[in-house]
């Protein structure tokens, strides 16, 4: 009498799958099915039955007349492309400078930009809330004050003078500032896996930096652009953890300081219109499979795939 | 200082094993490159700095620090000690509302350790599978992993609290505070899971596997290889994993936000969210103070493990 045995393979994957399974797959259905419901103040026993596409209807009407929602995807695709651009160019321009400089001053500076990334999101807010706090007392006021830039304090994130481009600016600057480290890291782990013969061989005849960072170093690190660029894109579509508090302060424009992402998590939390807010989130779950789709075929994931070893 | 200058000492700080080989004057940096790009980069990281140091200053201010008023603020220990003392909030009429700073630091303890227990032990198990065994759509597995790293996983918060709502109704009463907890470590886990799975396998990839198959040749069970001969070869990728699961815990805000905050339980995180969304009343250095305590973890980590972190997040991309 032998006992049925349980694949181990199966056994080392459950606990992962479990959680994959309740936490990703469900809730992928759900929130789709949910879309379709008229879904208030999460009241499941009531709505749940009727199904309807007024969701989709009342969305696709809000983007194209309701101001406020126009306004959340102007501000999407604006931050997401402007920070998308610094978080790529700054990551490289960030990981070539430590590369080329001297150790003692290289580490301290990746330290340093590695910090954001490693602050509590409600810590990180609470900074910037100061920094552009709109009163005479936040950082920036103070300071274009004292230099005589300005006469009188401004509210950075919600004058209307200033929108959007200013609530536009501080989204990007907070998200960049955590961003860019990740491009960072993963360029100059790059450049330290280049053959130094390269380095040398370019040097001995006499290239210039400019010469050895355009021709030599950074061709290297094609793939490693694209991978930052498709993978920091991917996030920022659906960032919003940063900017969540900034909003909720009223640090920025409610409407002009708010992504997509955020709109779906504030449509769901601070107004009782679920379904809406789920209509939204199914949109944005479409947009981020799609890309990311796209970027396994662009990345070549498969390269990265390396057969088991150890087995018998 | 000769020897250096030559190369010829081996550089320790640098793991690359590039790094052990002599190295040549040509790929030494430049004194004066290092001079302008210190600068450039200098300038671009003043915010950054400035953010900080006036973070830690206004902590023990009377007054939240913007810039120039530095010099004319009065520093003490009163801020700490009124954090401490649970008595936070003091509004214009200096109303104190008492509240358990030890509770709150506690919660939030609860949450970063449990998600690095759920992290660690998961992606531990499925890491060794991917990396070790053959089975049917390992491949296929693997890339719907991947995918749900790129995948917006919060976009999916909305399900993900109707399931939570829906099964708060099957818990006794008495369990629903340990509920909240669990569902938000559990949650908050989840969507490390997809990250940390391929980080593991990439450890896995790298030692060795002689040791293991002659082990099991000699008759040791799979589970026993892999609990006496292979975990212990990759303690450096658990410490890592555990660095990086438990700053997600300690720093999250949205998954503490809505499952434990709507249940009247606080975090740091909720804690500060709350003192600063009351901005015409709070008296502000409390919460740079809170905000002070929140970041000394991290940092403490970050100091200690500088090496292993960038070296595991490149080994994410390496694969």
């Amino acid at each position: 009498m032998t006992r049925p045995r349980l694949n181990p393979a199966l056994f080392f994957l459950l606990p992962a799958l479990i959680l994959v399974i309740v936490f990703y797959i469900v809730p992928l259905f759900l929130s789709i099915y949910i879309s379709f419901t008229p879904l208030e103040n999460w009241n499941l026993h009531r709505y749940l039955d009727e199904v309807t596409t007024s969701n989709y209807e009342r969305l696709l009407y809000m983007v194209r007349f309701d101001p406020d929602v126009g306004k959340v995807v102007q501000t999407t695709l604006v931050f997401v492309a402007a920070t998308l651009a610094v978080n790529v160019l700054g990551g490289l321009a960030l990981a070539l400078s430590t590369f080329l400089m001297e150790e003692r001053i290289s580490l301290p500076y990746r330290v340093l930009w590695m910090l954001p990334r490693m602050t509590p999101i409600a810590v990180y807010s609470l900074m910037w809330y100061y920094f552009f706090l709109g009163d005479r007392s936040g950082t920036l006021n103070s300071l274009l004050l004292s230099l005589g830039m300005i006469d009188e304090p401004l509210a950075w994130g919600t004058d209307p003078r200033l929108l959007p481009e200013s609530a536009w600016a501080i989204l990007v600057i907070v998200n960049g500032f955590v961003g860019v480290s990740f491009g960072m890291v993963v360029f100059y782990s790059a450049l330290r896996s280049i053959p130094r013969e390269h380095v040398i061989a370019a040097r001995v005849d006499g290239a210039s930096t400019w010469q050895l960072v355009r021709y030599v170093l950074v061709p290297q690190l094609r793939w490693h652009i694209v991978y930052v660029t498709v993978w920091q894109l991917l996030s920022l579509i659906t960032t919003y953890a940063h900017i969540f508090l900034l909003v909720e302060w009223g640090a920025v424009d409610k409407w002009w300081g708010s992504t997509w992402a955020l709109y779906v998590f504030n449509t769901a939390f601070t107004t009782s219109d679920q379904g809406l807010a789920a209509a939204a989130a199914t949109i944005l779950v479409i947009v981020g499979a799609l890309l990311g789709l796209v970027a396994l075929r662009l990345l070549g994931f498969q390269r990265m795939m390396q057969e088991p070893r150890g087995e018998i | 200082m000769v020897l250096s200058l030559l190369g010829l000492r081996r550089r320790k700080r640098d793991g690359d094993e590039e790094y052990l080989a002599v190295q040549d004057v040509e790929t030494l940096p430049r004194r004066r490159l290092t001079l302008v790009l210190g600068l450039a980069v200098g300038l671009a990281t003043v915010p950054l700095v400035m953010l900080y140091v006036l973070l830690v200053l206004s902590s023990f201010a009377d007054q939240m620090l913007s810039g120039p008023d530095i010099f004319t603020a009065r520093y003490s220990l009163e801020n700490w000690r009124l954090l401490f003392e649970g008595r936070l909030e003091p509004a214009a009429g200096r109303l104190y509302t008492t509240r358990d700073l030890a509770m709150i630091v506690a919660n939030t303890l609860l949450v970063a350790a449990g998600v690095t227990v759920v992290v660690i032990v998961t992606s531990v198990m499925a890491g060794y599978a991917f990396s070790r065994m053959r089975f049917w759509g390992r491949r296929r597995l693997m890339e719907f992993i991947i995918l749900l790293h790129a995948f917006p996983g919060v976009a999916l918060i909305i399900a993900v609290y109707a399931i939570y709502v829906w099964s708060l109704g099957l818990v006794p009463r008495e369990a629903i505070t340990g509920y909240r907890f669990l569902y938000t470590i559990l949650a908050r886990a989840a969507l490390e899971i997809p990250m940390s799975i391929w980080l593991m396998k990439g450890f896995f990839d790298r030692i060795p596997w002689e040791v293991e198959w002659s082990a099991m040749i000699d008759g040791a069970s799979r589970l026993r290889v892999w609990w006496q001969i292979v975990l212990p070869q990759v303690k450096p990728g658990i410490a890592a994993l555990a660095i990086f699961a438990f700053l997600a815990g300690w720093e999250d805000l949205i998954y503490v936000h809505v499952f434990l905050y709507t249940g009247g339980i606080k975090t740091l995180a909720t804690f500060i969210e709350e003192v600063v969304g009351n901005i015409e009343t709070a008296y502000l250095p409390i919460a740079a103070a809170a905000g002070t305590l929140y970041l000394l973890p991290t940092i403490i980590f970050f100091v200690a493990t500088q090496r292993l972190l960038l070296q595991a997040m490149s080994g994410g991309v390496k694969g």
